[in-house]
């Protein structure tokens, strides 16, 4: 018996040292549930509906078009939850939040035309946090003395509660560098 | 009869037996009930040890107070919302808690305050209301800071201008703000001092006196280039020293014991073949120093650029004087809960359903990996590693790497750790 676990938790181990967190997550989720169950978990949140793509965006049924979930472009330095699964879209925060005006900066590329697009990742604010995919990347993204590129922040700021929902990633212009 | 005469009369065995038989017969009926009880006890904490941790839950917003030999939670602190992360005046047996509240509850009037708890009973005793300004991340380590001699509070303030609230901690008095232009965050060092992080790599050093007016103020030179190889900002103090590792895996050391900081060549944390395998550091607090033992603790996994905050598979163990690894440990599960409870297959279970669910438990525990470590002080120190996806935490043996066990925090995240008398000097 004790083999047979010890062998079962090293291959499982095994499995996870090799794949990301996320990965590893989606993987076993699946693995367990059949899929079924996925929407509990942080990753699972690609589209139900097919949905037309908007100009110069990828497809929606691609993870990298997919607004709702963690692999979506524009969340490349994004940590929090998606203000698209929580009532709002990728640029617009659920009813009744109010949107920071003050936030940090990503610069991620868009698959589509390859170019590098300055994200904007305005914190959603005034209710309690939303609890619905929650997405953790990390591109270019610094440490929390380099204020303006940092997403561990609560940039809640200059809004009537610094209470946090959740972020929408907006493109505010087109990069010329990375970083 | 006089009380000697009963006293010699049961002298007789026989008399004593028939006396007991009687006495038992009486007290029967009495002791078949449970005896009324008082209510309204509320108990207050025994004396604290260096195996006490503090786990913040920023849903629960809360730190759970739990002793990591019983495995038993001890109490709480409840301090509004973000993670609660207090401070310790043993000397005072005082906690210190920067905490932000509105009337509504999610909106309405903003008050920020210092609540001081007495350290037994956990209630509060006093309170500081402090500017509405103090920031709040999702790693509260560093946020505030007391001073050595435990007069002094400091609260890191973000709107997104940078400053810091000074508190009298024995006064009870905001002695004031201090605008740190570009600077941010918290690390106390002796002679009631505390060390800030600069935009431009830049370390600021303020001073203040017993009342908490600045008298001194030092900016080094950029002593690291945050552009190309940034220090992650959550770092472990010893002594005088604080110590960051960098992205690239670069040990950056500040020494504050002297007027002006001194930075000692940085060493190489990985091999070249660390290197080759994408060994990196990573984690919310990916580093732990045992002072006694003068070892390093760091959190690492196999990853690309931009991997900063990848949970760690592995920790490793340096001896800090001979600036080498001694160890490798391999990061166990810290257990899994839903709700705070315990994700735990039922003892009843018959073979091979048991084994099976508690090994596939441990493997998910162990996919999670680990995003923070501490270590308590003293002999028979604990290293702790706990995952943000999970109320519970990993302990191991610190000197031999061995795991011992899992100990559950009630909270259903765990957001910073603060093992009391692991994180000071």
């Amino acid at each position: 018996m004790a083999r047979i676990d010890e062998w079962f938790a090293s291959l499982t181990r095994g499995v996870a040292r090799r794949t990301s967190r996320r990965g590893f997550l989606a993987g076993l989720g699946a693995a367990l549930l059949g899929g079924g169950a996925l929407p509990l978990l942080p990753i699972a949140r690609a589209s139900a509906q097919a949905k037309e793509s908007a100009p110069g965006e990828p497809a929606r049924d691609t993870p990298v078009g997919d607004p709702e979930g963690c692999d979506y472009w524009r969340y490349c330095a994004i940590d929090g939850f998606l203000a698209s699964c929580c009532g709002g879209t990728h640029t617009a925060c659920p009813p009744g939040t109010q949107m920071s005006p003050i936030t940090w900066l990503g610069t991620c590329r868009n698959p589509e035309d390859g170019k590098e697009y300055v994200i904007s990742y305005n914190d959603c604010c005034g209710k309690d946090v939303c609890g619905n995919c929650f997405c953790r990347r990390h591109e270019g993204e610094k440490p929390l003395y380099f204020t303006h590129k940092n997403n561990d922040i609560d940039w809640c700021m200059g809004t009537s509660s610094i209470i946090y929902n959740s972020t929408v990633a907006v493109v505010v212009g087109v990069s010329t560098k990375k970083g | 009869m006089p009380p000697s005469a009963v006293s010699r009369r049961l002298q007789s065995p026989g008399l004593a037996w028939i006396a007991t038989f009687l006495a038992w017969l009486a007290a029967a009926p009495v002791s078949a009930e449970l005896p009324v009880e008082a209510t309204g006890r509320v108990l207050t904490l025994p004396a604290p040890t260096s195996h006490w941790a503090f786990a913040a839950d920023p849903l629960l917003r809360r730190s759970a107070l739990v002793d990591l030999d019983s495995g038993k939670m001890l109490g709480m602190v409840s301090g509004g919302f973000g993670p609660v992360m207090p401070l310790l005046a043993p000397s005072r047996r005082e906690l210190l808690v920067s905490e932000t509240h509105y009337s509504r509850g999610s909106r309405g009037q903003r008050t920020d305050v210092l609540t001081i708890y007495d350290a037994s009973t956990l209630g509060p005793v006093g309170e500081v209301v402090l500017p509405p300004k103090r920031a709040v991340s999702a790693v509260p380590s560093n946020h505030s800071a007391l001073s050595d001699d435990e007069r002094l509070a400091a609260v890191f303030n973000l709107t997104p201008a940078t400053s810091i609230s000074v508190v009298d901690a024995v006064e009870r008095r905001l002695a004031g703000e201090i605008p740190t232009p570009g600077c941010s965050l918290l690390y106390p060092v002796s002679g009631r001092r505390f060390a800030m992080l600069c935009l431009d790599g830049a370390m600021l050093v303020l001073g203040f006196d017993e009342r908490g007016a600045e008298i001194s103020r030092v900016r080094s030179e950029p002593f690291f280039d945050p552009q190309t190889d940034p220090i992650i900002e959550k770092g472990a103090r010893l002594g005088d020293r604080w110590l960051f590792p960098s992205f690239e895996g670069r040990l950056v050391e500040v020494d504050l014991s002297g007027g002006a900081p001194v930075f000692p060549e940085p060493w190489s944390l990985f091999e070249e073949a660390d290197r080759a395998d994408d060994w990196r550091v990573g984690g919310t607090q990916p580093v732990a120093i045992h002072p006694e033992s003068g070892r390093l603790f760091l959190l690492v996994h196999q990853g690309g650029v931009d991997t900063h905050k990848e949970p760690g598979t592995e920790i490793w163990v340096y001896d800090l004087a001979e600036r080498e690894r001694v160890q490798r440990i391999e990061v166990a599960s810290g257990g899994l809960t839903f709700m705070g409870f315990p994700i735990e297959p039922p003892q009843s279970w018959i073979w091979p359903f048991g084994g099976l669910a508690r090994s596939l438990i441990g493997a998910i525990g162990s996919g999670l990996g680990a995003d923070e470590i501490h270590v308590t002080r003293g002999d028979e120190a604990l290293l702790v590693s706990g995952s943000s996806f999970t109320g519970g935490l990993a302990l191991y043996d610190a000197v031999s790497g061995r795991f011992l066990r899992q100990v559950y925090t009630g909270n259903m995240t765990n957001f910073g750790i603060l093992v009391p008398f692991g994180d000071a000097p």
